[in-house]
């Protein structure tokens, strides 16, 4: 059913493009949810393109997430993939993997320099680029000036060990838990720390390395730091933690702060806001990169390039930016806009989480195992999960936590 | 004259719309779902092959599918406790004192609310320092804050109280049909015989509903095995919590393995089909 109104709409659609075939070459490029939101961007981002370049024509088409990939599948299977299409990280290995998009570095150019280096990194399969990459965003620190003070805590943390001790001195000196950091991919956490999780086909994850890392998570645990269910904290119950003075800092994206600023007035007037600190991983925490591949089959892969390297661009994605308010460019020069660096003095919290989001993306990395990798991954992460619990919350020792999670995953990973 | 024949046409006639939205609703997806359970399925381009049993033997070998049976069966344990207290209920509501149908309408409310506004409300209730740790505290019965979602051995019995709450009205507005259909001579006959009022309980009450216990039990044992979304709305399997129907889930939406999830939902069935079977025959009519 699907293949066959895909085959008559890539008919019709074919049928119109080869009456002006001889004009112009239409690029289809497909996003993720952004119509009706930001239409009046990608109007204008599609005149500006195609008065630039005469015999090209691009159309946008936005599309619901989980569209994307049979509609894909099927475009390429009937010959008629769009130009470019709108990927997540994981998308960009399953498909690179499969031979489903093509690589994209003799296309990028010169300008693969501008995009910051852990986007490319992010989208580097077996040394090849195989996306451009476009929005981002990174988790800052927000944090409660008064119980900072009261606590003793001059400045915000400088470094993961930092940020540790001054948890432990907040909760020790003021009684209320420091933060709540969301633990719900605990995969993500070692990246951060710059530990390894699979290598050659082995889970490595039980070196005394690890053990120290998750045991300093069971200490601050131990000593009330971190909230009793904070296993159970994602987005929401972390900003509500916050807004409601019962954690001292918030460890999250910076749109989180336009809740506090509706929602808990005065705690918003004693909010601080500072980077997330990076640790030996040298990424900053809770990135999720969006970029535009090339399936494999588009007509004129060069001509595709060329809107690629387009709306990526410096001045593309500062536009995308301040129209969403709450993404971030992947590029260099992008976050350097003084539209984010503007904020970087300012005493509003939202305005100076801008810019404290901004100094941190040339770090930012999309911290997952690249799909594939895991044989099984809902039931390895769940065990990954269920003993990294029962060792944080004391009902375990680390390391036999640890060795039991890395044996049941090399159990998997050997069939 | 009608014959015969033009009746069951007609009978079916009005069956029809009922019977085709079930096709296409119940029967077709557990039918195509059985061919899946046999398949490797390919969600991008939607093929799939047949696999020699390689789902049934993989989950067969899987130590958290097991786990999850674990969780499931012990589930079970919610069923006698929920269908005595549901008819216990009823039998109270079942009188004419004045503002019953408020209680009655009280007890049903849980049934009709959504189960994520629920999940919501009882979140709250078993947070560290909620509404339940406050409740036992201010009574003196509890010291420590305890986080009652968060440990594995407590988790999946509070989820049992959740889905108890969730259910009882549905139950009980069952038993009280069928207390309704008792005739009021044969109790008025045992208080003249001297019977007080636990004796007329067991000896009355229980064996006139019969049939509505087994339909009841029957209803309870199928919920009771296909717990998930109690799960989904408040732990997402951690602490101890991962059900058999949890793992069908996680396997489809989280691994897109639509072939191994069918597998093990057909195993569920199964359980289902053997439990029921086993119920019509200790609560079932003999028709021997």
């Amino acid at each position: 059913m699907k293949l066959k109104k895909m085959l008559a709409v890539g008919a019709v659609v074919f049928g119109f493009a080869s009456v002006y075939a001889q004009a112009d070459t239409e690029l289809e490029f497909w996003t993720m949810n952004l119509a009706p939101k930001f239409n009046d961007y990608f109007n204008k981002s599609v005149a500006d393109f195609n008065k630039a370049n005469p015999g090209l024509t691009a159309k946008w088409v936005d599309m619901n997430w989980d569209q994307i990939q049979p509609k894909l599948i099927a475009s390429i299977a009937a010959g008629n993939p769009p130009a470019l299409v709108n990927f997540n990280v994981p998308w960009v290995h399953d498909f690179a993997a499969q031979g489903n998009i093509l690589p994209v570095d003799t296309y990028m150019g010169a300008a693969k320099n501008n995009y910051s280096v852990g986007a490319i990194k992010d989208v580097t399969v077996n040394g090849k680029v195989y996306a451009f990459p476009w929005y981002n965003s990174v988790s800052i620190i927000a944090y409660n000036k008064d119980i900072l003070a009261k606590a003793g805590v001059k400045a915000a943390p400088k470094n993961f060990d930092e940020f540790v001790n001054d948890g432990k001195q907040i909760t020790a000196k003021t009684g209320v838990p420091a933060y709540a950091p969301k633990l719900g991919n605990f995969v993500g956490w070692f990246y951060y720390a710059g530990l390894p999780v699979v290598e050659n086909g082995k889970a490595v994850f039980n070196s005394p390395k690890h053990v120290a890392f998750v045991q300093k998570f069971a200490d601050l645990y131990k000593a009330g730091v971190m909230p009793k269910d904070v296993f159970k904290v994602e987005f929401e119950q972390e900003i509500a933690a916050y807004n409601s003075g019962k954690i001292a800092m918030m460890t999250t994206a910076p749109q989180a702060l336009k809740r506090t600023e509706t929602d808990a007035k005065d705690i918003y007037a004693k909010t601080g806001v500072a980077k997330f600190p990076v640790d030996a991983g040298k990424m900053a925490f809770g990135a999720w990169l969006m970029d535009f591949v090339i399936p494999k089959g588009t007509k004129d892969p060069a001509a595709a390039g060329k809107l690629g390297v387009f709306l990526t661009n410096d001045a593309q994605q500062v536009g995308f930016s301040k129209a969403t308010e709450t993404t971030f460019p992947s590029t260099k020069k992008g976050n350097l806009d003084p539209y984010f660096q503007a904020g970087a003095k300012s005493a509003d919290p939202v305005e100076a989480g801008r810019a404290a989001a901004a100094a941190s993306m040339d770090n930012a990395r999309t911290l997952t195992i690249p799909p594939g990798v895991l044989p099984d991954e809902a039931a390895m992460t769940k065990k990954l999960q269920d003993e990294i619990q029962d060792a944080v919350e004391g009902r375990k020792p680390v390391k036999a936590a640890l060795d039991e999670a890395v044996a049941a995953w090399n159990e998997k990973l050997k069939k | 004259m009608k014959t015969s024949n033009s009746y069951t046409t007609i009978a079916y006639l009005f069956l029809a719309p009922a019977l085709i939205l079930m096709g296409v609703l119940t029967f077709w997806p557990v039918g195509y779902n059985t061919y899946l359970a046999f398949q490797d399925y390919s969600i991008a381009d939607g093929s799939s092959t047949w696999n020699n049993f390689a789902n049934f033997k993989y989950i067969a070998h899987e130590e958290l599918f097991w786990n999850a049976l674990k969780n499931s069966a012990l589930y079970l344990l919610i069923v006698p406790v929920i269908q005595l207290a549901a008819l216990i209920v009823a039998k109270m509501v079942n009188n004419k004192l004045p503002g019953m149908t408020l209680f009655r309408a009280l007890f049903y409310i849980p049934v009709i609310t959504s189960i994520s506004i629920a999940g919501v409300v009882w979140a709250n209730v078993y947070k560290y320092d909620g509404v339940l740790t406050w409740l036992l505290q201010s009574l003196g019965l509890l010291h420590d804050q305890v986080n009652w979602l968060g440990e594995p051995s407590i988790a999946l019995y509070m989820l049992m109280i959740f889905t108890f709450w969730k259910g009882i009205g549905y139950y009980m507005v069952l038993y009280l049909a069928g207390l309704q259909a008792i005739p009021s001579e044969v109790e008025e006959a045992a208080i003249l015989d001297g019977a007080n009022a636990f004796q007329r309980f067991w000896k009355i009450t229980v064996p006139m509903v019969k049939p509505t216990i087994l339909l009841c039990t029957l209803l309870s044992t199928i919920a009771a095995i296909k717990v998930y979304l109690e799960v989904i709305v408040l732990t997402k399997g951690q602490a101890d919590t991962y059900t058999a129907l949890f793992y069908v889930y996680d396997q489809a939406f989280r691994n897109y393995n639509f072939g191994r999830a069918a597998a093990a939902g057909v195993v569920v069935t199964l359980i289902c089909v053997v439990l029921a079977a086993i119920q019509f025959r200790l609560f079932g009519d003999d028709k021997k």
